[in-house]
């Protein structure tokens, strides 16, 4: 929960602090060398005039429409879009949402996702997301606000943002002396659809192993180096995260009846802990073995009686 | 104060489908669960009421309403009848219940549906949960009536029904009305007996009748009898797969079905993969 225009401006002011030289200019292309030794070029418009920078290393941070992507030629993915409203409430409907966010599933708000009430110091965020009916978000976003109608009585819509989230990684993260982080990589989870973390923390490891390839800038790295210190270190270390993220999202947020599971298996409290650790550490929380074995157990459970219930409803009517 | 007698009239055909109905792995889970169950009985302190309105519909079907939140609104049932009643509570049962020998708690059989509706109402939904008490039948919790209403001709509100309103008419939860009704409340049995059994019957049948007629092929093409086919590994092999073919395939669907799970299972991590692909193949450009 937090506000994106501060976080990127304190990200910002701190990298220059430390050093980094910062060139506000949108960024068209960049030129791939054809000999390995060769610079890249990266063409920038400042203030609507063209400029050109020759670099050894280039680290394309620049999100799900990654121009850097796209000139080393690194493939596509699929994306869900992520719709959401900053609503200002009156003062006593924020009062509840003080230390409360919210998480709402159903097909009425999203057909393979969740939708959200967030708080962000003086306002909310009410949004929602889909991937496989990206047309339909006015829809779900009307569905989100219908559930929360009285919780959101007398707000008033201060910015609308939509954004395409990244569902999977791109088939070349690192091509020559360019590698990719973040959404430009495509390394958001799926179920929670977590992208924050994992881009600053995939920043830092590229940027450390970089540091470490080049001894400091003093050698010339290759993509062998880049692949070893970051992708191999990335995968590694997240791959199981992600890999369970996505068995979650597929077997709860595919239809009511497993939404339904969820949400009994989440009234669990050693469900809840793992939950929590996991997402606060953002690694799969280590916890008692015959816990996690009943815990599973739980869950098939009442996937079994959900999916039973479910399917005795589609012949009532 | 609202007390109905409910009976259970099961005369829908058990249907499986699904591949979670499988055999051993339900009757695992619902092991464990009976371990694990807490039988919660809500206290039996029913919201004072003012009034109930049941609709006596003449017809089967179940019409769905289409209630507006927080606003006020009595309109005419889909039935066709022009009356329409005031509205005087707040909440109300959802459905229309068929009937055809109920009495409503008035002794008034009404015409009309009043959709004064802002949440799911039921006397048996009592703080987020159902009240056990009101399903005994013979001193004892009839969870049949629990899980759903046998067929639109009997009078419940259980949780199937419940659910299929939350579908049309989604409603926001807050802490302070929360739902406790957890499936788990249900104890194992009832599942089993209700739901588990007639498929087990089913699939059993298939099983005998697939392995009675195999073993008759298998004798009359080998001359191998069935207590010494039984001892041949190759024999073995193909009891498995049948018996696991009766698990998993029970429609003709369920064939691709298996097949486009086992292809989603890989997917995600064949796309983690791909970056790592292009070393070997020189290029993996995927668009």
């Amino acid at each position: 929960m937090l506000r994106r225009e501060v976080l990127d401006s304190f990200l910002r002011f701190r990298a220059q602090s430390h050093g980094a030289q910062l060139i506000h200019a949108l960024v068209t292309e960049v030129d791939v060398p054809s000999s390995p030794n060769a610079p890249y070029i990266i063409h920038h418009l400042i203030n609507n005039s063209r400029h050109s920078l020759a670099v050894d290393v280039v680290i394309g941070a620049d999100g799900a429409n990654s121009r850097v992507a796209k000139s080393i030629k690194a493939g596509n993915y699929s994306c869900a879009i992520a719709f959401q409203e900053r609503i200002k409430l009156p003062d006593d409907k924020m009062e509840y949402y003080k230390d409360l966010a919210e998480m709402y599933v159903g097909n009425d708000v999203s057909p393979d996702f969740y939708a959200w009430v967030f708080p962000k110091c003086d306002h909310v965020a009410v949004g929602t997301g889909t991937v496989c009916s990206k047309q339909d978000i006015k829809k779900y976003q009307r569905g989100i606000r219908e559930r929360v109608k009285c919780k959101i009585k007398g707000g008033k819509v201060i910015k609308v943002e939509a954004h395409p989230i990244p569902e999977h990684p791109r088939s070349i993260r690192v091509a020559g002396r360019v590698a990719l982080v973040g959404d430009a990589a495509g390394y958001v989870t799926k179920c929670s659809g977590e992208g924050i973390y994992f881009a600053a923390k995939s920043g830092r490891i590229c940027g450390e192993g970089i540091v470490k390839a080049s001894e400091g800038g003093e050698k010339v790295i290759n993509e062998g180096d880049l692949k070893r210190e970051y992708l191999r270190k990335w995968d590694d270390k997240y791959l199981s995260t992600y890999k369970v993220l996505d068995l979650l999202q597929r077997v709860f947020y595919g239809s009511n009846a497993g939404r339904e599971a969820m949400v009994e298996v989440c009234g669990d409290e050693y469900v809840q802990r793992m939950t929590f650790d996991s997402y606060l550490y953002k690694r799969l929380a280590d916890g008692n073995r015959v816990e996690d074995v009943k815990m599973v157990l739980k869950s098939i459970g009442s996937l079994i009686r959900c999916n039973i219930v479910s399917r005795e409803m589609q012949k009532l009517y | 104060m609202h007390s109905h007698f409910y009976e259970i009239l099961d005369s829908l055909p058990p249907c499986s489908e699904k591949l979670f109905g499988s055999a051993s792995l339900s009757k695992l889970t619902m092991s464990i669960s009976i371990a694990l169950l807490s039988l919660s009985s809500p206290p039996s302190t029913l919201l004072p009421k003012t009034h109930f309105f049941f609709t006596h519909k003449p017809t089967l079907s179940l019409t769905s309403t289409r209630p507006s939140f927080f606003t006020f609104r009595a309109s005419a049932a889909d039935n066709g009848a022009g009356v329409s009643a005031p509205a005087a509570t707040v909440e109300e049962p959802k459905v229309p219940e068929a009937s055809e020998g109920s009495v409503g708690s008035n002794g008034a059989v009404e015409p009309e549906k009043v959709m004064v509706l802002t949440k799911f109402g039921d006397p048996k939904w009592i703080n987020g949960t159902w009240d056990l008490k009101q399903f005994q039948k013979n001193g004892q919790t009839n969870w049949d009536a629990v899980i759903d209403a046998g067929s639109v001709w009997a009078l419940k509100c259980p949780e199937e029904l419940r659910r299929k309103w939350l579908e049309d008419n989604p409603e926001s939860s807050s802490n302070d009305d929360p739902v406790v009704f957890d499936t788990s409340i249900i104890p194992w049995w009832a599942w089993m007996k209700r739901f588990h059994l007639p498929e087990a019957e089913l699939l059993n049948g298939r099983a005998a009748m697939i392995g009675f007629f195999m073993a008759y092929l298998v004798d009359s093409l080998t001359g191998v009898g069935l207590v010494d086919q039984m001892g041949n590994f190759f024999c073995k092999t193909l009891l498995f797969v049948a018996v696991v073919g009766v698990l998993l395939i029970r429609k003709n669907e369920d064939i691709e079905t298996v097949k486009k799970l086992l292809d989603e299972t890989t997917f995600y991590d064949k796309q983690w993969q791909a970056t790592w692909q292009d070393e070997t193949s020189g290029g993996n450009k995927k668009e």
